[in-house]
């Protein structure tokens, strides 16, 4: 699917990977303020980092000076983080003066994202609250006292809804009120919950029932398109109705004693991969398993010493 | 810019001799086969021709065993539900993982009507456990849908000898294959190798036709019913009017892929080793996806470790190169590959995915040129990973660890 992106967002991109001077690729050590998002399951992740020229007296007059970035993930991604570096160090901020960049500026400032890209400006956003927080601890700030709300702890203790991209309730609780999200295709582009295996769309304490509480329930959503059966890989057995293990035994016991000692002599060996009813799966190994009169070896040899000893209805069947 | 077109398992160039056998079915023999006047001949003489040839091609099956359909999609919802509603006493059906959704999602839609779908797993390099398959078959299988290629990763799977297997324990199984990517590429016989597939689909512009034209066979006796209802073509099984032009057109791209099919494999089937084998000389930590199993010749999935598949996709068509990538970025949907999950290529690479599908119009200096512009691609996207160590060239320790996830 070709992104429509804007040539603002190109032309990010473009300097980005091709390391021009005035981009923001990198991380600085010791940084002021360290943050991270997403992370490499769910397709994308950013560590932003930061310095400060420090105030002397009063931390929270600190003044970000420059800010770097590293980033796994798409065209828009890599521009979202290149342009919150720009807007960061542009804006003479505070750190807590920086919080005023919401990821709306930052898809101003690309000239717009499509729909399905907004995560990455959220992502740009996350981000930098992370990083300010980090700055917070090690400056010793009180950001509660100060009116800033910002909780870590939200991703590490509340009950996670959406499994794939590991969010949790009072996450997208915020996020869902912050960004103005009211349907589930609105969170699904702009925080990605919900866009992998959609199965925690409409379960109890899922997606619509945790936009219902906030926004009432006769906003509903559209409905979601079913789900692609992954973790289906488990293959159901139905041998219940036949009672194989008197049948099972004979057979091997007939191939033991007829059938093996034949084979082993010229290098071969034969293993029963499974047993049905009267139909009988097996393979050659060894020599015989590239033998030209393979073919026969099963009919003539192994299906007529279990025919003979066990059961003529048995057939042999070559896997 | 001069475009490098690699991405022939998503769609093909249409050939030139393909064209020009079209043309005239759309300004001069443009009337409706079903027609009664003399004028109307040509283009039901064409249809009948088409049919013929085709058939012949698939080991000289009869040619009402072949339907045209509009394209591999129909196909697969036609053989499917078609054998579902035909037979309403067998409620288990039995199909893989990696399946193209045009098979994965109908087997759910059959789930939802209540049939029991077993979807069985592959390993690490994209083959079917034949044992499993073995234990999944049922006293109440109806209907075994089996790949013939992976249109990802290209990984081939036995279906001569799974449909045969099926025949063996029960003929009343019914066995689809999916051959959109093989056919043309690999032998198909349908009275050989092949016979004991009941319902085989594929569809025109995977082999240098145009969009809009596929066909299904059904083998004579299937207990299966018709999925288009309306009017009498195709004896019947599926109706409208034949698309007389583009079945001119499948014909001349099957005449193509099977007369030069030994040829291509051969040359193609180079160009393909010479780019995995470059790309993986010169770049780390890549690793081509299905490597251990018999694959496609056109097909290469490389999985890069450490970086996103769309930031790849966006420099190569900078540089006129159109591929694509099992990357959740580039599905609109989120979501990695779940051919490539199956496989459980580890998150690091998933998102990294990249598929080059080569055909027979690829050239040598093509080759060579992406061979040129690819390494520094990821070698740019790795400086700004932060996953990878980029002094060093390697990843962070702490990102192997991820590996394992």
């Amino acid at each position: 699917m070709a992104w429509e992106y804007s040539e603002k967002t190109k032309q990010l991109f473009t300097d980005a990977v091709q390391g021009k001077p005035g981009t923001h690729l990198g991380e600085i050590e010791n940084p002021d303020g360290l943050g991270e998002h997403g992370s490499i399951t769910c397709g994308d992740a950013l560590r932003f980092t930061f310095r400060v020229r420090r105030h002397q007296t009063d931390p929270t007059q600190d003044v970000i000076t420059e800010a770097r970035y590293l980033t796994f993930g798409c065209t828009s991604a890599i521009a979202a983080s290149e342009a919150l570096c720009l807007m960061v160090e542009d804006g003479d901020y505070t750190p807590i003066g920086a919080l005023k960049i919401t990821n709306a500026d930052i898809v101003d400032f690309l000239d717009g994202l499509p729909e399905q890209k907004i995560h990455c400006s959220v992502m740009g956003a996350e981000a930098l609250r992370a990083a300010v927080f980090n700055w917070a601890q090690k400056r010793g700030v009180d950001l509660k006292k100060l009116g800033v709300d910002i909780q870590p702890e939200e991703q590490q203790d509340g009950r996670v809804v959406c499994q794939c991209f590991g969010l949790t309730e009072p996450y997208l609780r915020r996020k869902i009120k912050e960004l103005n999200l009211h349907t589930i295709p609105q969170i699904s582009n702009a925080i990605k919950a919900g866009g992998a295996c959609m199965s925690c769309h409409h379960t109890p304490g899922g997606l619509q029932d945790i936009l219902d509480d906030i926004w009432g329930p006769e906003e509903s959503a559209a409905a979601s398109a079913p789900a692609l059966p992954d973790g289906k890989g488990a293959v159901s057995e139905s041998d219940a109705q036949i009672s194989p293990y008197q049948f099972s035994k004979k057979v091997e016991k007939v191939i033991e004693e007829h059938v093996r000692p034949m084979l082993q002599r010229d290098g071969g060996d034969l293993e029963i991969v499974d047993i049905k009813d009267t139909a009988v799966y097996c393979r050659l190994v060894g020599a015989c398993a590239t033998c030209a009169v393979a073919g026969t070896t099963m009919k003539l040899l192994v299906e007529q010493a279990l025919k003979d000893h066990v059961d003529e209805r048995i057939r042999v069947i070559a896997v | 810019m001069q475009t490098i077109y690699v991405d022939n398992n998503a769609t093909t160039q249409v050939a030139q001799e393909v064209y020009e056998v079209m043309l005239p079915y759309l300004t001069s023999d443009y009337f409706n086969p079903s027609s009664m006047y003399e004028q109307a001949r040509g283009a039901s003489t064409a249809v009948s021709k088409a049919r013929a040839t085709i058939a012949g091609f698939l080991g000289g099956i009869h040619p009402d065993e072949i339907l045209f359909t509009s394209c591999a999609t129909e196909s697969n919802n036609a053989a499917i539900f078609g054998v579902a509603s035909a037979n309403p006493n067998r409620r288990h059906v039995m199909t893989t993982a990696v399946e193209h959704p045009a098979v994965l999602e109908v087997c759910l839609e059959l789930e939802r009507r209540g049939f029991e779908v077993t979807f069985l797993p592959v390993d690490t390099s994209g083959n079917l456990d034949v044992g499993g398959f073995v234990r999944a078959l049922r006293p109440d299988t109806l209907l075994v849908s089996i790949m013939h290629a992976n249109n990802e990763t290209g990984v081939i799977f036995p279906v001569e000898e799974l449909s045969r297997i099926c025949k063996e324990t029960d003929p009343s199984i019914i066995f689809h294959t999916d051959a959109t990517q093989s056919l043309g590429k690999l032998p198909i016989d349908l009275r050989g190798a092949f016979r004991h597939v009941d319902l085989l689909s594929f569809s025109g512009h995977k082999l240098h036709a145009p969009k809009g034209v596929g066909a299904l066979y059904v083998k004579r006796d299937t207990c299966w019913h018709p999925f288009m209802m309306g009017g009498h073509q195709e004896k019947g099984r599926r109706a409208g009017t034949e698309n007389v032009p583009y079945v001119v057109g499948l014909e001349k791209a099957c005449e193509l892929a099977f007369q030069n099919r030994e040829a291509d494999y051969e040359r193609v089937g180079k160009l393909r080793d010479r780019l995995a084998q470059a790309l993986q000389e010169m770049i780390p930590c890549l690793q081509v996806n299905g490597r251990d199993a018999p694959r496609l010749h056109t097909t290469l999935n490389l999985a890069c470790h450490y970086v996103e598949g769309e930031g790849i996709l966006y420099q190569l068509s900078a540089h006129g190169i159109c591929a694509s990538s099992g990357s959740a970025c580039t599905s609109g949907s989120l979501k990695p590959s779940h051919v490539l999950r199956a496989m459980k290529v580890p998150f690091t690479a998933v998102h990294g995915s990249v598929r080059f599908s080569l055909s027979r119009y690829n050239t040598e200096q093509e080759i060579e040129r992406i061979i040129e512009v690819f390494p520094r691609i990821v070698s740019n996207l790795r400086k700004l990973s932060p996953y990878w160590d980029d002094r060093n060239n390697r990843p962070r320790p702490e990102a192997k660890e991820l590996e394992n996830r």
